[in-house]
């Protein structure tokens, strides 16, 4: 394990919240986030230091851990900029795997928002390696009608689906 | 554990030789006959989202994975993601059986189209098309997990 060294401005994010046992997105951790001006590019940004346990057996980063990385930034970071604050499931992703990563990079993703609509939101989502673009994606994700499942409710369920 | 173990439906073997990313989201088991290949896992606490369901990034990571060994048996050709699109079409729950298997639609001397899909006991969770891009013959490289 390498140190984090995140980024000026990253800080990590605690998607357990006192949960007893840890989630996909903490499991595959350690990841960031920084929050920037509204309106900018870096409005907001996910980032995460590659470490062994992400990477294929060549090395690389690997394409599921971009690939969970790049889900989320659509989800939380597309819900972020266009202000809802519920649980947005994944309808459709598109990849393209562009360039590699290695262990030691310092990964960051981004969104950009293309469409909102009543139930559909459609992000555009770039990992990005300092200047070099390491993976280009598009998503769709599903705007719950109502409150959706809040983070509250959700994770009401989950210590449901542990118990059953 | 035990279990889980027995929700492992036969023919599916371990496969044990994984590393970094496929080994700490494992184990994950494989099914071959003769040129098919099924790969399967059983979701755990560690694989589900805030919503109690499996993370729509480890089904993501899983069925590329399954994808490339598909390649792998029915040509003989180890390869690298260069698109994936998937529709996410119903959740999976933790503790299902989860499998994964996908055929050749379209090959030339560089690159694979390749169809697949994820499923559980009840319904299909994830279907795919996947482009890959055909590794040079003559380059080792470790076996793909």
């Amino acid at each position: 394990m390498i140190d984090d060294n995140p980024s000026e401005g990253f800080i990590r994010i605690d998607f357990d919240r006192g949960r007893p046992d840890p989630t996909f997105n903490t499991h595959i951790g350690n990841l960031y986030a920084k929050r920037g001006e509204k309106g900018t590019r870096d409005e907001f940004v996910m980032g995460f230091r590659v470490q062994p346990h992400m990477c294929n057996p060549a090395g690389g980063l690997h394409g599921g851990m971009m690939m969970s990385v790049a889900d989320l930034v659509g989800t939380m970071g597309g819900g972020t900029l266009v202000g809802l604050r519920k649980f947005l499931p994944t309808v459709n992703m598109t990849f393209d795997f562009v360039a590699p990563a290695k262990v030691g990079d310092w990964v960051e993703g981004r969104a950009e928002v293309v469409r909102q609509t009543r139930s559909l939101l459609f992000t555009n989502i770039y990992l990005t390696v300092g200047e070099e673009k390491i993976l280009r994606a598009s998503s769709i994700a599903k705007i719950p009608s109502g409150d959706g499942f809040t983070f509250a409710k959700a994770r009401l369920a989950r210590e449901e689906t542990a118990s059953s | 554990m035990i279990k889980s173990v027995s929700k492992i439906p036969p023919g599916f073997r371990e496969i044990t030789e994984a590393s970094g990313f496929a080994a700490a989201n494992g184990p994950w088991f494989e099914k071959i006959e003769g040129r098919r290949v099924w790969r399967g896992f059983l979701p755990g606490p560690q694989h589900a989202n805030a919503l109690g369901i499996v993370h729509g990034g480890m089904l993501a990571a899983f069925l590329d994975s399954a994808l490339g060994s598909v390649v792998w048996r029915a040509i003989d050709r180890r390869c690298v993601t260069l698109r994936l699109t998937l529709d996410y079409l119903s959740p999976a729950r933790v503790g299902d059986w989860l499998e994964a298997t996908g055929e050749l639609v379209g090959q030339d001397e560089h690159m694979v189209h390749v169809r697949g899909r994820l499923y559980g006991p009840r319904h299909d969770v994830l279907g795919g098309l996947g482009d890959f891009a055909l590794l040079s013959t003559r380059r080792q490289i470790p076996v793909r997990s």
